[in-house]
């Protein structure tokens, strides 16, 4: 049966990554203690300059990569337990998050080794942040029909076409886009390349987009004559579509899928006391037990990353049953807000104004990062039904 | 899974492979128990498998209890094995005799000499009774019978007495054994949401309707995609809660499979069409017992009450915190 195709892999937490978890802990307690982090009002992973510089000083940034690039040389699991109790904490880990988690693998496992000794170590030491250049105006879940051109010319390639939903692309340094460099006819998939694009350079405009939360995060990257030098290409010219699907699996398989809107359960519990109804406690135990076993599965894929295996199935299961969770999260949170009249009279302020803020952003989760119907078509593919 | 569990998973395979026929997963619901497979578990030390070496089991981990209440499950086995079990193992750890035969196994909180709704507890050769002060193993001719059966069509049954006997002090105490059971059955469950899965995929894979085959079309493919994403986190956290049973883990456990059997139910019907309601046809083996075995050992209800209650006293600060630590730290 095509089933038994679906790995686990449940990890013991060795020593090491429990003393590292008692370590975030601590700096999660200063950073509390210190007025750096006050009580959230608003779910997504919050952007801040000062926070990632303080967590690139603990040496957290690159944690897995080789120390000659300014790595931490610890394991995919010691990332994963760091990486979930800063979620949890609700730490503004925006800026860093996305070179962290995919820009940096992506040159560490395809780029040259300049552009490795360029880019990483300042990523690890939080002073340059990267945005994804996938999704264009008219290529979203069919990414491979995507418009935008490189032309070669001589010392480098000359990129026009237009990127769109690229969240801080108006606050990060660069973005690694993704563009259409040559055509083979009837192979969509090749001829794609990965090029970095300098977010100052002549040529690129950044337009913002208002989310239906009211907030920018989102921007339109309009890119015109946009002079790149030969060495921005990462990997080999046509090979972008392999790159990028290495570079997925890591985006979909991590904790922020399932605990981004963490702190609106926390806020909840918080306000929540033993003489709950039993209605609400069979809800909330309900969304506890996904969450407790959505962690073993993204436990499971840190492990099988740690060890060289290629979890694609497995991390596209983690993005489909996570975001599905915190849309569910918000769901139950309202629900039992209303059956408890938790937030009438103007009491539980902070809770009503997560769930208000939570409600706005949560269609976002299933679409982000690949749809989940997209994911899904990758779990048939994946038990033999395609 | 370790290799452990790995091989006693491939033995009670091989056991139910050789051993169990649909006319005894039939005959189940005509009161009677496939005698042949209970010889080759008990030959094959199954049913001591928690008993410790010491006491004449095979002292393996629950863990491998888990992976073998999977296989079980799957392929839908008659009769109180589980519970068998587990029985063993809390009258081993009572410092008391194996006995002989299948074992029906209660859970009596307060009173004990009105038991409803047993799992096969007239036919069974014993009735164990857990209780706050221990357990208690009557004469099973002491039980007065009243048949009944459950959604499966197996037996549950009503059971009085006039009087238990004394409670026999169990070290492992009532928590840990409702927990124990609690897990094995969320196994057997996890085992027929499986079975379903697959089942599911190759059937799929087959039936041809509008000139092709019914898995080449993007809405069987995303209904099955989600069973799988069920498939997988129920094992997930069933086999953390084997190496683990605490009480959260257990009851994140249970909640979570229930949701998987909820979707096995309706997805594996909806693609089976009109043959998986026959009863002919060997889907409706595992949909009724994933309805009979939803609420044994503590209702779905009341392990996600018990989730939820562990955690509600906290301070926003301090949530993550526990429930970080109750889902990783070591089995006491």
């Amino acid at each position: 049966m095509s089933a038994t195709a679906l790995h686990l892999d449940l990890p013991e937490l060795t020593p090491e990554a429990e003393a590292l978890r008692r370590e975030v802990r601590a700096f999660v307690a200063e950073e509390r203690a210190s007025g750096h982090l006050p009580p959230p009002t608003r779910i997504g992973l919050g952007y801040s300059v000062e926070t990632t510089k303080r967590i690139a000083a603990r040496g957290w940034i690159g944690l897995t990569w080789p120390k000659e690039y300014g790595g931490g040389e610890r394991s995919a699991l010691e990332r994963y337990v760091m990486n979930e109790e800063l979620l949890a904490a609700a730490l503004p880990v925006g800026a860093h998050w996305v070179a962290d988690r995919q820009s940096g693998p992506v040159l560490l496992k395809f780029g040259s080794e300049d552009q490795k000794r360029f880019y990483l170590p300042r990523i690890a030491a939080g002073e340059c942040y990267f945005c994804i250049g996938m999704s264009e105006p008219e290529s979203g879940s069919d990414l491979a029909s995507l418009k935008a051109r490189a032309k070669k010319v001589d010392g480098g390639w000359i990129i026009n076409g237009r990127k769109i939903w690229t969240t801080n692309a108006h606050r990060v340094h660069y973005m690694i886009a993704l563009v259409r460099t040559s055509t083979v006819e009837g192979q969509r998939h090749a001829g794609l390349s990965q090029l970095i694009v300098d977010l100052t350079a002549p040529g690129v405009t950044i337009t913002p987009i208002i989310s239906m939360a009211g907030e920018h995060d989102f921007n339109e990257v309009l890119l015109e004559d946009v002079f790149v030098a030969d060495d921005c290409l990462i990997g080999q010219e046509g090979n972008g579509w392999n790159q990028v699907s290495a570079e997925l699996a890591y985006e979909r398989s991590g904790p922020e899928r399932w605990l981004s809107s963490f702190r609106l359960i926390s806020e909840l519990i918080d306000v929540l006391g033993p003489d709950a109804r039993s209605s609400s406690l069979e809800e909330l135990g309900r969304l506890l037990s996904h969450l407790l076993a959505l962690r073993q599965l993204s436990m499971s894929v840190a492990s099988m990353i740690q060890q060289g295996r290629s979890p694609n199935v497995e991390a596209a299961i983690v993005k489909d049953l996570g975001t599905k969770f915190e849309q569910e999260a918000v769901r139950v949170v309202r629900n039992i807000v209303g059956a408890e009249d938790l937030t009438a009279d103007g009491r539980a302020a902070r809770l009503k104004g997560l769930l208000a803020h939570a409600q706005l952003y949560a269609p976002a989760f299933t679409i982000r990062g690949g749809t989940n119907e997209i994911l899904r078509g990758i779990i048939a593919r994946g038990i033999g039904l395609r | 899974m370790s290799e452990n569990s790995t091989f006693f998973r491939d033995t009670v395979e091989r056991i139910l492979a050789d051993t169990l026929t649909q006319n005894d997963i039939e005959a189940a619901e005509q009161r009677r128990l496939p005698t042949a497979l209970y010889a080759a578990l008990v030959e094959n030390g199954i049913t001591a498998l928690l008993v410790p070496e010491d006491a004449g089991g095979v002292g393996a981990e629950l863990g491998d209890a888990v992976a073998i209440a999977r296989a079980l499950g799957a392929a839908a086995a008659p009769g109180p094995v589980v519970e068998t079990l587990v029985a063993q193992w809390l009258l081993a750890d009572a410092g008391e005799a194996p006995v002989e035969g299948l074992i029906a196994l209660v859970f009596a909180p307060h009173d004990g000499h009105r038991l409803f709704d047993v799992a096969w507890g007239g036919i069974a050769d014993h009735v164990l009774v857990v209780g706050p002060a221990g357990l208690h193993l009557p004469s099973a001719a002491d039980w007065t019978v009243v048949p009944g059966h459950d959604a499966a069509g197996e037996p549950r049954d009503d059971l009085s007495i006039a009087a238990l006997p004394p409670a026999i002090a169990s070290p492992v105490g009532y928590d840990r054994a409702l927990r124990t059971a609690a897990l094995l059955r969320a196994a057997q469950t996890l085992g027929a949401v499986e079975w379903t899965l697959a089942c599911s995929i190759d059937y799929a894979g087959e039936r041809k309707q509008f000139g092709r085959e019914i898995s080449k079309f993007q809405v069987i493919q995303q209904m099955l995609a989600e069973l799988a994403d069920h498939v997988l986190a129920s094992a997930g956290i069933i086999e953390a809660a084997g190496a683990n049973p605490s009480l959260a883990l257990v009851a994140a456990a249970r909640s979570r499979v229930a949701d998987a059997a909820d979707s096995a139910i309706t997805v594996g019907h909806q693609v089976h069409g009109a043959l998986g309601f026959s009863r002919e046809y060997a889907l409706n083996h595992r949909t009724r017992r994933l309805m009979a075995w939803r609420d044994d050992f503590g209702s779905v209800a009341y392990w996600r009450r018990a989730l939820a209650a562990a955690f509600v006293d906290c301070s926003r600060e301090e949530f993550w915190p526990a429930l970080s630590d109750a889902g990783l730290s070591p089995a006491a």
